[in-house]
């Protein structure tokens, strides 16, 4: 479903940040992206959801090579992502429900269809009672799952998640958790990059870990050495 | 299909409730363009009308023929046999130098001054005269004609009386070509001013933009609401026109039709000038259309994060 081969990216005027980084994702995986910061988690994200394209190399989305996509048919690869990053960019002058009806709006769906499917979405995320609240006056982790929900309304085969935990404390971070793995449960391909291993529960998850760029290990059912599952009481007041 | 026409559904919707959210300033950018739009329409009305009256009265333009003062009745005969035989002449009569001394005393009666100026004269100074009409009201076989009559023997002079309305139908189409230019400038101004309008629209959408087009909304789709809003601000703004000009000329017509009773015409200024009203809209929304589409493509190209 997803192919890097080779891929290497470099930014004008700055180092290489990926280097000749080659994986393959099947549908329905869920695997983990890791790494220090600066690593190129984001930066690997970014190539798969083509808002950047790679310096070098071939990146393979359902068959498509993403170098060689018209520009035109960019959102059209964009809608099969659900996308979710670490500062929510949720658009704080609506309420909920206009955040989570966006990617509806641009899929063409009309609007009875939309808000059936944004109060499911919401209900997902155990925000239904608060589709018409402003999003500044949610806590971030609520905030955090209304951006899944938004996500995940246009019902996408694959959801990309750039640190959804990083601002979270232990007890929220657990919460988008489980959504996540209760997504994946149902057949979403979720890939997601961490900066810690606060979630990494399952046994089964695939972890990408990227060294200055470089894939230095592709090991499955092997944990980061910084594996600490810290219980929720240590964060909560 | 029912996709395309949700997302223009929807554009217009985000518009429309865009604009109810920010009703004074909305109203003041179609106030702008209404004003603008009526400068140049009022402009032509003018113009439209004074050449519509000049119209009618060229045609009421005829050509005056004085013959030598010593002609004799033989000569007015032999003339008036030329005029008869003139194909380009709808219709003459004659006015004998008696008739005409008799016309000039009886119309100076009143005026003490006149009338004893003319009794000092003791003998008749006018000439015979013929007052011709012709059947084209062109300026040019007009004036062929007059060449015409002048030749003929015994004429002293010939006269035509339509050198002031030529003046005035040149003056005016100079006057036509002064609202192309007024159009053509105000047209800029519009431009400029509706393109920055929707570039600050664009700036407060910023982030609604830049979030669309992670998710996958086309070029179209962010496109589209702005561009709805510079049609809709000239819609608006063409129909405010309207209103002004029409209004306008509802105040003028007191006036106009007073002057007219004055000069015994029913002359007044058309209300309903349905092809001016219907030029006058779509040249806002297409002014609107074109600005916001600059606007929003130059912001679009700044935004765009690929």
């Amino acid at each position: 479903m997803i192919q890097f081969d080779q891929v290497s990216k470099r930014y004008p005027g700055s180092d290489q940040i990926l280097k000749n980084v080659s994986f393959n994702i099947g549908a329905g995986e869920f695997v983990y992206v890791t790494g220090h910061s600066g690593a190129g988690k984001s930066t690997l994200l970014k190539l798969i959801a083509a808002t950047e394209l790679p310096t070098s190399g071939t990146v393979l989305i359902a068959h498509q090579n993403v170098s060689k996509l018209k520009p035109s048919a960019i959102p059209f690869l964009r809608r099969r992502f659900g996308l979710i990053f670490q500062d929510h960019k949720l658009l704080y002058d609506r309420n909920c429900f206009e955040n989570v009806i966006l990617p509806l709006r641009i899929n063409g769906v009309s609007e009875q269809e939309a808000a059936k499917r944004v109060r499911a979405a919401l209900d997902k995320v155990g925000l239904l009672n608060k589709e018409k609240v402003m999003p500044i006056t949610l806590s971030g982790g609520e905030q955090q799952r209304l951006a899944i929900a938004r996500a995940v309304v246009s019902r996408p085969s694959i959801l990309l998640a750039d640190e959804p935990t990083g601002n979270l404390d232990a007890s929220y971070a657990a919460d988008i958790m489980a959504i996540f793995q209760a997504f994946n449960q149902v057949g979403v391909t979720v890939i997601m990059s961490t900066h810690d291993a606060l979630g990494m529960s399952a046994d089964q998850s695939r972890v990408l870990h990227l060294d200055h760029g470089q894939l230095t290990e592709n090991p499955f059912m092997q944990k980061p050495s910084n594996l600490n599952p810290a219980p929720a009481e240590t964060f909560s007041s | 299909m029912s996709i395309w026409l949700n997302h223009h559904l929807q554009a217009i919707k985000l518009v429309l409730s865009r604009m109810r959210a920010n009703l004074l300033s909305t109203f003041m950018i179609c106030l702008v363009v209404g004003v603008a739009m009526c400068l140049p329409s009022l402009f032509y009305l003018a113009v439209d009308n004074l050449s519509k009256l000049t119209d009618h009265m060229k045609s009421e333009t005829e050509i005056s023929l004085f013959l030598k003062l010593d002609a004799t009745t033989d000569t007015i005969a032999e003339v008036d046999a030329v005029l008869a035989k003139n194909t380009a002449i709808h219709q003459y009569h004659l006015v004998t130098k008696d008739d005409a001394w008799q016309q000039l005393q009886a119309k100076s009666r009143d005026n003490q001054n006149i009338s004893t100026a003319i009794g000092q004269l003791g003998k008749n100074p006018l000439p015979d005269a013929f007052f011709i009409q012709a059947k084209s009201a062109d300026p040019e076989t007009l004036e062929t004609l007059r060449n015409t009559l002048q030749s003929i023997p015994g004429v002293e002079q010939a006269i035509l009386n339509a050198d002031w309305a030529k003046r005035l139908s040149t003056l005016l189409s100079i006057g036509k070509k002064l609202i192309f230019f007024i159009t053509l400038l105000l047209a800029i101004v519009l431009l400029v001013i509706i393109g920055n309008t929707v570039r600050m629209q664009i700036l407060t959408q910023k982030d609604e933009i830049e979030v669309s087009y992670l998710i996958g909304a086309t070029n179209s789709f962010i496109r589209m609401p702005f561009l709805y809003a510079g049609i809709l601000y000239g819609l608006f703004g063409g129909v405010l026109s309207v209103l002004m000009v029409a209004g306008i000329i509802q105040t003028f017509n007191y006036s106009v039709m007073e002057i007219s009773r004055l000069y015994g015409s029913d002359f007044s200024l058309a209300i309903l000038n349905a092809n001016l009203y219907f030029t006058i809209i779509c040249l806002a929304v297409a002014i609107g259309w074109v600005g916001s589409y600059l606007a929003v493509t130059r912001a679009i190209s700044a935004i765009k994060i690929n």
